[in-house]
């Protein structure tokens, strides 16, 4: 079996100028949809996974960042995922949404984007800088805080009413050579050994409710 | 055997030449064609205006024309170093000004934060001072500069080292300093090599995507610079990736041809400088 990492989006373009693949998982509904409409895939897709956001902060702490409302404090230097990339959208998305909080304030996402002085192209890069302490704060997925990276980041919750819980399809591509096997593992995915893999690295399961 | 083959006879090793020039240039072009061909000029023109295109343009031209300057500035002297004299770790020296182009770009941008970001080696000190590079102007050009500087100094030195040390010598008897030989007479005969190390390492800086996305972050206005706004684009809309693609190849395009083809004489006067 061979993996062929990037961002969705990336991927989803790649298989549509041809690229050949038996598997695609993508960290978004919207280029699993878009898959779909260029008649990319074979059958439908299936949820594997399901995955919240956090805020990531080094643990030098140079932003001295304690809460969300911190965030939004100016001179910060926050890095977001592109707009492109699911989780910068879905970065986005959360901010106002927490909004909604009055203690964080209706503007609440106006001034946090203000302090962004980095759109990446992938989640890693998000986590790589703020890894290195170059980045004040950063919004990543869950599953992005492995151990190795827990040593050097930790985590502010999202809380679920604001957060943005990022549904993780799979399918099989239609120019698979070998569809068996291409099932085989979705399957496997999805089953409860999958799942049991999956929680460990901090994916919510893909039965989660909102 | 005294005689030699003619030069200009169809033999098998002119066949052979003909044929991969043929093969390589059809297999080089052929990209660039299918990116050509994939918008009208009236596409062009129509996306030409947008902000994203022009912030990226303005700061692509900034960003590689400074990063060129200051390889040139700094490598035209290291390279006359290196043509000139002999000193222990010579060779070491050569290669590590070598290194950055093994370097896969998204490294070299790691290593660079881990060196001048605000938490790296140098970057602390640069701090103390009030300067910080990454997610700056400033850094996308610390980046190009250090992916650019072997494709010059390298061409530099090998310029330098084809100046006929008899001509320096004669310069020295004349009891010309090394200053005066270095101006009037490297440096005219010199500057083919020169400009095409600087062609090279400018189309280096230009077309940089990895160590400066890694370095200095990307933000439209400030460090998304042509490769990177291409990139972002090619995630969402497909056109505008491929008129940033087409305006950078034709700005490489112009900048290689223009610096190759600089007539002779042109900057300096290497006629003035043989006599």
């Amino acid at each position: 079996m061979r993996f062929n990492y990037g961002g969705s989006q990336a991927l989803a373009m790649r298989s549509a100028q041809g690229a050949k693949g038996d598997v695609f998982a993508s960290a978004d509904e919207r280029w699993m949809q878009e898959a779909a409409t260029r008649g990319l895939l074979a059958g439908d897709a299936t949820t594997f996974a399901r995955n919240r956001l956090v805020v990531i902060v080094p643990r030098t702490n140079p932003g001295r960042i304690r809460s969300l409302k911190d965030l939004a404090r100016r001179g910060l230097k926050i890095v977001l995922g592109a707009d492109a990339v699911p989780v910068g959208r879905y970065s986005r998305i959360a901010l106002r949404q927490l909004g909604a909080d009055p203690a964080l304030g209706p503007d609440y996402a106006a001034r946090v984007l203000a302090n962004v002085v980095s759109e990446e192209e992938t989640v890693k890069a998000v986590v790589g800088k703020v890894q290195l302490g170059e980045a004040d704060a950063g919004i990543v997925y869950a599953s992005d805080v492995t151990p190795a990276v827990a040593r050097f980041v930790r985590a502010i919750e999202i809380p679920a009413g604001a957060n943005v819980i990022a549904t993780y399809p799979i399918a099989v591509l239609r120019g698979s050579a070998q569809p068996e096997d291409a099932r085989a593992f979705v399957a496997l995915v999805t089953s409860p050994e999958g799942q049991r893999v999956l929680a460990k690295w901090k994916f919510l399961p893909a039965d989660a409710q909102h | 055997m005294t005689a030699r083959a003619p030069r200009n006879g169809i033999g098998f090793v002119a066949v052979l030449g003909i044929a991969a020039t043929v093969l390589l240039a059809a297999f080089v072009a052929l990209p660039f064609v299918a990116l050509l061909l994939r918008v009208s000029p009236a596409q062009m023109a129509a996306r030409l205006g947008e902000p994203v295109v022009l912030d990226a343009l303005r700061l692509s031209l900034v960003t590689s024309g400074a990063a060129t300057a200051i390889v040139v500035l700094l490598g035209t002297p290291v390279a006359w170093l290196l043509a000139t004299r002999e000193f222990p770790g010579k060779r070491v020296l050569e290669v590590l000004l070598d290194l950055p182009m093994v370097l896969p770009p998204t490294v070299a941008g790691f290593a660079l934060l881990m060196a001048f970001g605000r938490m790296g080696l140098a970057g602390q000190a640069l701090g103390a001072f009030g300067v910080t590079l990454p997610f700056t102007t400033v850094g996308v050009i610390v980046a190009q500069v250090f992916m650019a500087v072997p494709f010059f100094v390298g061409p530099a030195r090998a310029g330098f080292s084809t100046v006929d040390g008899k001509l320096l010598d004669a310069a020295a008897t004349l009891r010309a300093s090394e200053t005066f030989t270095f101006f009037r007479v490297a440096l005219p005969l010199a500057a083919p090599a020169l400009l095409a190390g600087a062609a090279m390492s400018g189309a280096r800086a230009l077309g940089e995507f990895g160590a400066t996305i890694t370095f200095a972050g990307n933000l439209p206005g400030s460090t998304q610079t042509m490769p990177l706004a291409v990139y972002v684009a090619l995630q969402s809309d497909l056109d505008t990736a491929v008129l940033l693609s087409v305006l950078l190849i034709v700005m490489a395009f112009v900048l290689l041809l223009g610096l190759r083809s600089a007539p002779r004489g042109w900057l300096w006067n290497r006629d003035r400088a043989r006599t």
